[in-house]
C-alpha cells in the first residue's frame, strides 16, 4: 500500500456545485476543499441538504445538467483536473478508477438482467476479456464479498436477493475494475443493524486487501467513528471542521461538530435529557448571510451574522471554519461542570 | 387507578397474514408477522419495542389500535378488551390510544391545513361545540408542541420534516389520549432534529402522564427513551426488561448480537462485535424451534426442535433460550 506517499490521491479544491432552478440558485455545494491520500478512508458527515451527496456526484461526473453545474474549483484526480473532462474522457474513469456504492441498492440494479449479466458488463467495459471470461471474474467477485453459492447466484436477478445481498453485489461490482478510490454514499443507511455490521466489516477488509480509498458519506456518527482515517463535517453546502477522527471525536472545535455529537444518545451513557440543537438545517435555496450556522449557534456574535468565516487551520491537520472556536472551549468546561453536579 | 397497574395488556396476540396464490387466490400460507406474543404497558412507563425490519414490531402497534384486526389473542386496555369491541365502543376507546407514525410527509394530508388536521380528532370525538372553541384547543395544543398560532392556517408543505412530525404529536395529543404508540417517529429526521423530538415527547410525557409504546430499530434512542425495552425477532417476543438489565447483561443471544452491532460514536472504543450470518429468514416459513437458532452464534441441537419458554429469569427480566435454562 502506498500510504505514505504525500501525493493525494483526490484533492478537492473551492468546489462550488449550483442548480439552477425555477425558484433560484441551489447552492448545494458551495466551496468545498479535501483531500484523500492513497489507501485512506475519508468521512464526509452532516445532515440532509449539507451537499454530501452532491459533491460525490460532482466527483463522478454525474451531476445532472441542466439544472446542476460545476461552477468553480478543482477535483484533482491523479494530476488530472476531472471538472475539465469530457463526458467520454470521464466514461473511462468512472467505474474504472473511481466507482460508487448507493444507499438503495435495488435502485441501482437493473431488474431485468442477472447480476453476474450487469458485473460482467462494468468489467467488459474497462478490461479487455471476453463474455466467458468476465464471468469467470463476476464469480470471483461475488465470492469475494461473501455471497454464499456465487456460481449459483451469478444468474439470479436482483429481486430473488436479500438487502445485504444486494449491497454485497453492488460492492462486488464496483470493485470489479480496482478502482483507486471507492466512493460509498450512505451505503448502510436503508441496511438492518445487523445487517450494517457484515457490511462494514467487508468493506474495512477489502479496503485492506485492495488498498484502495473510501469516501465513506454518512449522516451516523457511529458509522463514521468506525471507519474513518479522516472526517470532514459538511454544513449548508460547506465544510466546517475537518481532521483526524481521533481528534474529531475527543476535541471537537466547530460548535456544530460539537452540537451535533451532544444531540445523539449514547448507549454507554445515560442522561435525562438530550441537548438538541434548536432550530432546522436551513434551506438551500435560503441560506442565511455570514456563518451559516449562526442562527442556531450558541457562540453567534454580529460578526458571525455578518461575515462568512475562512476554513482556518487551527493546528496541524486540524481545520475549522469558525470566528469563535477558542470559546467553544468555555461551553465544553460549563458542560463538564453541570455533568460533574449531577 | 395505581400507579403500577398495567394500562395495556397484551395476551397470546397473533397476526397472520394469508399468502394468495393461483387463480381462485387459495390460501397457500400465512406470514406469521406477529406469533403469539404477550407483555404489558404499565401506565405512565414508555415501553420500546426494538427489532429488525420485518419483525412485526409496526404490526404489534397496529394490531393493538385495531388498524390491523388480529388473528388470535386478546388486547386488554384499562380493564376493557378491544378485540372484542364494536365499532362503537372502538371508536370511544380509540380516543385513548392514539399513534404517531414515522413518516411526517406521509402521514399529514396535504390538502388539509395544521387547524384542520389537529382539529379533526377533536370534531369526531365531539369534544368541542364550535369553531371558536376548536380554534382555541388547535392554539393550545400547537403551543404545547412548540409551534406557534400562525401556523394554523399553513398546509404540510410548508413545514420541515421536524416541524412535521410536531404536528403528528400535536393531532395525536388533541384528544387527550392515556397511550400512544410512536411508531419509528424520528427515524426520518435528521440527527440534530431528532433530539428536538424526542426531548419534545419526553417532556409531553411529564406534562401529562402518558403511557408510551414505543417503536423503533434505534437501540440508542429507545434505550434513551425507555423504561423498559422489548426486543423482537421474527414474530416473537425474544427478551423484556428494565432497560438498564437490557444494555447491561442482555440474556438472549440475539439481544447481544443487536447491542454489539451498533457503530459507537468514539473511534477509540474497540469491543468485541458479535457478527451474525445471514439475514432473517422468512416469516412465512420460519425456522423450526428457536426461530433464531440458523443465525445464533451459540445453537445447538435442542435449539432447532423445540421452542423455548419465555420466563422470568428474576425480576421482570423475561427471555425466551435454551441456553438461560441450563
Amino acid at each position: 500500500m502506498n500510504f505514505l506517499s504525500k501525493e493525494p490521491l483526490v484533492q478537492v479544491k473551492g468546489l462550488k456545485t449550483h442548480f439552477f432552478t425555477e425558484e433560484g440558485v441551489v447552492k448545494a455545494v458551495d466551496g468545498v476543499d479535501f483531500e484523500i491520500n492513497p489507501g485512506e478512508t475519508l468521512g464526509v458527515v452532516g445532515e440532509s441538504g449539507c451537499g454530501k451527496s452532491v459533491t460525490s456526484l460532482s466527483i463522478m461526473g454525474l451531476v445532472e445538467s441542466p439544472p446542476g453545474k460545476i461552477v468553480e474549483g478543482e477535483i484533482n484526480f491523479q494530476g488530472t483536473d476531472l471538472t475539465k473532462l469530457s463526458q467520454k474522457e470521464m466514461r473511462k474513469i468512472r467505474g474504472n478508477d473511481i466507482s460508487m456504492i448507493f444507499q438503495e441498492p435495488m435502485t441501482s440494479l437493473n431488474p431485468v438482467y442477472t447480476i453476474g449479466n450487469q458485473i460482467s458488463e462494468a468489467i467488459m467495459l474497462h478490461k479487455k476479456v471476453n463474455k466467458e471470461e468476465a464471468k469467470r471474474q463476476s464469480i470471483e467477485m461475488l465470492e469475494k464479498v461473501g455471497i454464499p453459492l456465487p456460481e449459483q447466484r451469478v444468474n439470479e436477478y436482483p429481486h430473488q436477493l436479500s438487502g445485504g445481498m444486494r449491497q454485497r453485489v453492488m460492492i462486488a461490482m464496483s470493485l470489479s475494475c480496482d478502482p483507486q478510490l471507492l466512493i460509498a454514499d450512505e451505503p448502510t443507511t436503508a441496511l438492518d443493524v445487523t445487517i450494517q455490521a457484515q457490511i462494514l466489516e467487508l468493506m474495512n477488509d477489502l479496503k485492506e486487501s485492495y488498498g484502495m480509498a473510501i469516501m465513506m458519506i454518512t449522516h451516523d456518527l457511529g458509522v463514521i467513528a468506525e471507519v474513518s482515517d479522516r472526517v470532514a463535517v459538511m454544513y449548508a453546502g460547506k465544510v466546517v471542521e475537518y481532521t483526524d477522527v481521533e481528534t474529531l471525536f475527543k476535541d471537537p472545535e466547530h460548535p456544530y461538530t460539537w452540537g451535533l455529537m451532544n444531540s445523539i444518545p449514547k448507549l454507554d451513557q445515560t442522561v435525562e435529557r438530550l441537548e438538541a440543537i434548536p432550530g432546522s438545517v436551513p434551506s438551500p435555496l435560503n441560506f442565511p448571510s455570514g456563518c451559516k450556522y449562526n442562527n442556531r449557534c450558541p457562540l453567534a456574535t454580529d460578526k458571525c451574522r455578518e461575515i462568512e468565516p475562512e476554513l482556518e487551520t487551527i493546528s496541524e491537520g486540524h481545520q475549522v471554519r469558525c470566528w469563535h472556536y477558542k470559546e467553544l472551549e468555555r461551553l465544553k468546561n460549563e458542560r463538564a461542570e453541570t455533568a460533574k453536579i449531577k | 387507578m395505581a400507579a403500577n397497574e398495567n394500562l395495556l395488556e397484551i395476551k397470546n396476540l397473533k397476526k397472520y397474514f394469508p399468502v394468495k396464490a393461483g387463480v381462485f387466490k387459495k390460501t397457500v400460507g400465512h406470514v406469521k408477522a406477529v406469533d403469539d406474543i404477550s407483555f404489558a404497558v404499565k401506565n405512565g412507563e414508555t415501553l420500546g419495542l426494538v427489532g429488525e425490519s420485518g419483525c412485526g414490531k409496526s404490526t404489534t402497534g397496529r394490531t393493538i389500535l385495531r388498524l390491523l384486526e388480529a388473528t388470535a389473542g386478546e388486547v386488554i386496555f384499562d380493564g376493557k378488551d378491544v378485540l372484542a369491541m364494536d365499532k362503537k365502543e372502538l371508536r370511544g376507546i380509540r380516543k385513548e390510544m392514539q399513534i404517531i407514525f414515522q413518516d411526517p410527509y406521509a402521514s399529514l394530508n396535504p390538502r388539509m391545513t395544521v387547524a384542520d388536521i389537529i382539529g379533526e380528532p377533536l370534531d369526531i370525538h365531539k369534544l368541542v361545540s364550535n369553531k371558536k372553541e376548536r380554534n382555541e384547543k388547535v392554539k393550545d395544543i400547537l403551543e404545547k408542541v412548540g409551534l406557534g398560532e400562525e401556523y394554523m392556517n399553513r398546509y404540510p408543505h410548508e413545514f420541515s420534516g421536524g416541524q412535521r412530525q410536531r404536528i403528528g404529536v400535536a393531532r395525536a395529543l388533541a384528544v387527550d389520549p392515556k397511550l400512544i404508540i410512536a411508531d419509528e417517529p424520528v427515524s426520518a429526521l435528521d440527527v440534530s432534529i431528532q433530539a428536538q423530538v424526542i426531548n419534545l415527547l419526553q417532556d409531553l410525557q411529564n406534562e401529562f402522564g402518558l403511557t408510551f409504546l414505543f417503536i423503533a430499530h434505534d437501540l440508542s434512542v429507545v434505550k434513551h427513551i425507555s423504561d423498559r425495552v422489548a426486543v423482537m425477532y421474527l414474530g416473537k417476543i425474544v427478551e423484556i426488561t428494565d432497560k438498564e438489565k437490557l444494555y447491561e447483561d442482555p440474556l438472549h443471544p440475539y439481544t447481544q448480537s443487536l447491542l454489539s452491532a451498533i457503530p459507537v460514536a468514539d473511534p477509540t472504543a474497540k469491543k468485541d462485535r458479535i457478527i451474525l450470518e445471514g439475514d432473517v429468514p422468512s416469516p412465512v416459513d420460519p425456522p423450526s424451534g428457536c426461530r433464531f437458532h440458523p443465525r445464533c452464534p451459540k445453537a445447538f441441537d435442542k435449539c432447532s426442535i423445540e421452542e423455548p419458554v419465555f420466563k422470568d429469569y428474576g425480576d421482570g427480566h423475561f427471555a425466551a433460550c435454551h441456553l438461560l435454562e441450563e
